[in-house]
């Protein structure tokens, strides 16, 4: 039907696909939803949707008797389910039902619920599948009610009993985690509160129940008014969802081992560089809460800030949301294990690497990153060296020397193995990593053992 | 029409029904405890509010 071709991810739905031409994400819309997106369109709900920033904008290229094309507003970065913290799933799950009960006040639905369609953006969920809109079809269940159990109720119930560590799941469940999984790792005393006891077991001894049923079971008729009772009370249940877990580096700003001024320099030695260079799109790998990239003076188009701990990144976003910040997006890595592509044909979700090489940063921040990732993880120089110039132009490093605190602690903790990490030292770093980069500067932070580079990728 | 891309499971469409029965004894029993603690001038949070009325989206226009 058409010569374009369609992303990878793009298959479920027929109603249309997502595909990219000359590097600008556009969706391609087939006749089945031209009813659909006519009235959504002329009836103004989609600008309603725009106004409240509750749907990625997009215009209309061209319509014609076959194909509707669309150009949503780009996002330079998406993230997945999988990076989000506690606090930006939660918001996600919210958005998707205030969504819904939108929809439904002006007989839309929503039909489908997966956690996918959202991504964050401009420091708030938006969400992206401009093609989820379908009529409300009076006297009908929500056919996304299960979706959306097993893509946000399920992981954030796992977060909150056991640790925001378990939404990592979502990377092995791309459907969502299933209902009977849910209902096993819930805690038994949940099995007394009315609303898991109907939204996670019941739901599961119900798809058990009915699974082989082939059809014949009839759909039941569900009024509007108890589709809203079911919305409103999913919404309060997880706003009040919340965390039990203590972060030790939630407060790393305040443990942080060198003296205010020792900071004030460092801020000032990277502001004075991100200025030169006059970059607009930076990745603070390692950044906890984004304390750095708001000590940054110069203006910055996008930030991009993660850190492995979930609890930083989640202060990280609790700060955007109080300050109301539209240039920083926070996300879980770990870079010892990046988010890898997966999916069918494993290009559906797009790896890590293969997203920040998109956005291509100006600049790549390495803050106190580099002894980890050598003594803790075990990668040597040259690994490291290659995974930074395989997506950096520019890449400010901080390089701890073995007298530094922190690098002492470290290699302490390898106890007999230590004389296997002589080979940290400065020396040593430089020599691997002028292989992928030159060195620009190199400036010691006084009264510190830590040295700031500014390095260039050698190809660039 | 609903085009079926995925299985939205008949369970999951049947336990709806009990689902929103239950659900709307919790939310008649909130709004309760709400009305109790507004007549008692009980501060209540109303941040995150999840309706969306068209009267808002109009202010914003102008």
């Amino acid at each position: 039907m058409s010569y374009k071709k369609a992303h990878p991810s793009s298959f479920r739905d027929p109603s249309g696909y997502v595909f990219v031409e000359e590097g600008v994400v556009k969706r391609s819309i087939t006749p089945l939803y031209f009813k659909q997106y006519t009235t959504l369109k002329e009836s103004g709900f989609f600008s309603k949707l725009f106004k409240n920033n509750l749907l990625v904008k997009h215009e209309e290229l061209s319509a014609s008797e076959v194909e509707i094309i669309i150009q949503p507003e780009q996002i330079p970065f998406i993230t997945y389910p999988y990076e989000w913290s506690f606090n930006q799933y939660q918001q996600a799950a919210l958005l998707t039902l205030k969504i819904q009960k939108f929809c439904l006040k002006h007989d839309f639905s929503l039909k489908d619920a997966s956690a996918y369609n959202i991504s964050f953006y401009k420091g708030k969920p938006i969400f992206l599948d401009t093609l989820s809109f379908d009529f409300y079809d009076k006297n009908k269940p929500w056919r996304a009610y299960k979706q959306f159990i097993s893509h946000f109720l399920g992981p954030l119930l796992l977060a909150s009993f056991h640790g925001s560590k378990s939404l990592k799941l979502m990377s092995n469940f791309i459907d969502g985690i299933p209902v009977k999984m849910i209902a096993s790792m819930l805690p038994y005393k949940t099995k007394f509160n009315p609303f898991l006891y109907s939204n996670i077991y019941l739901l599961s001894k119900f798809e058990d129940k009915h699974n082989e049923n082939n059809g014949k079971s009839k759909v039941p008729s569900l009024s509007k008014k108890a589709q809203f009772n079911i919305i409103d009370s999913l919404y309060n249940y997880i706003k009040k969802l919340t965390l039990k877990e203590y972060s030790e580096w939630g407060n790393y700003y305040q443990k942080i081992n060198y003296s205010d001024d020792a900071f004030v320099l460092k801020s000032d030695i990277i502001n004075k560089w991100i200025s030169n260079l006059n970059s607009k799109k930076i990745i603070d790998i390692g950044g906890n809460d984004g304390t750095f990239v708001r000590f940054l003076k110069p203006k910055i188009d996008h930030a991009l800030v993660c850190d492995i701990d979930v609890n930083a990144v989640n202060h990280n976003y609790k700060t955007i949301k109080k300050n109301k910040e539209d240039h920083i997006t926070p996300f879980v890595l770990d870079i010892l294990n990046p988010s890898a592509s997966i999916g069918f044909n494993n290009t559906e979700r797009d790896s890590f690497l293969k997203r920040i090489k998109n956005f291509g940063p100006d600049i790549t921040l390495a803050l106190a990153l580099i002894h980890h990732m050598s003594l803790s993880g075990n990668i040597t120089f040259d690994m490291s060296a290659s995974f930074f110039a395989s997506f950096s132009k520019y890449l400010i490093i901080e390089f701890p020397k073995r007298t530094d605190s922190w690098v002492t602690h470290l290699l302490d903790n390898k106890a007999e193995f230590k004389d296997h990490f002589d080979f940290y030292n400065i020396e040593n770093f430089e020599l691997h990593y002028a292989n992928h980069f030159k060195i620009l500067e190199k400036l010691p932070i006084n009264n510190s053992e830590r040295v700031m580079y500014l390095l260039k990728h050698k190809h660039d | 029409m609903n085009f079926l891309y995925f299985d939205p499971s008949i369970g999951a469409m049947i336990v709806q029904v009990i689902v929103a029965a239950i659900s709307g004894v919790l939310l008649f029993s909130k709004n309760l405890v709400y009305k109790v603690k507004v007549f008692f001038g009980v501060n209540i949070d109303q941040e995150d509010d999840i309706n969306i009325e068209d009267s808002d989206i109009e202010k914003k226009e102008n």
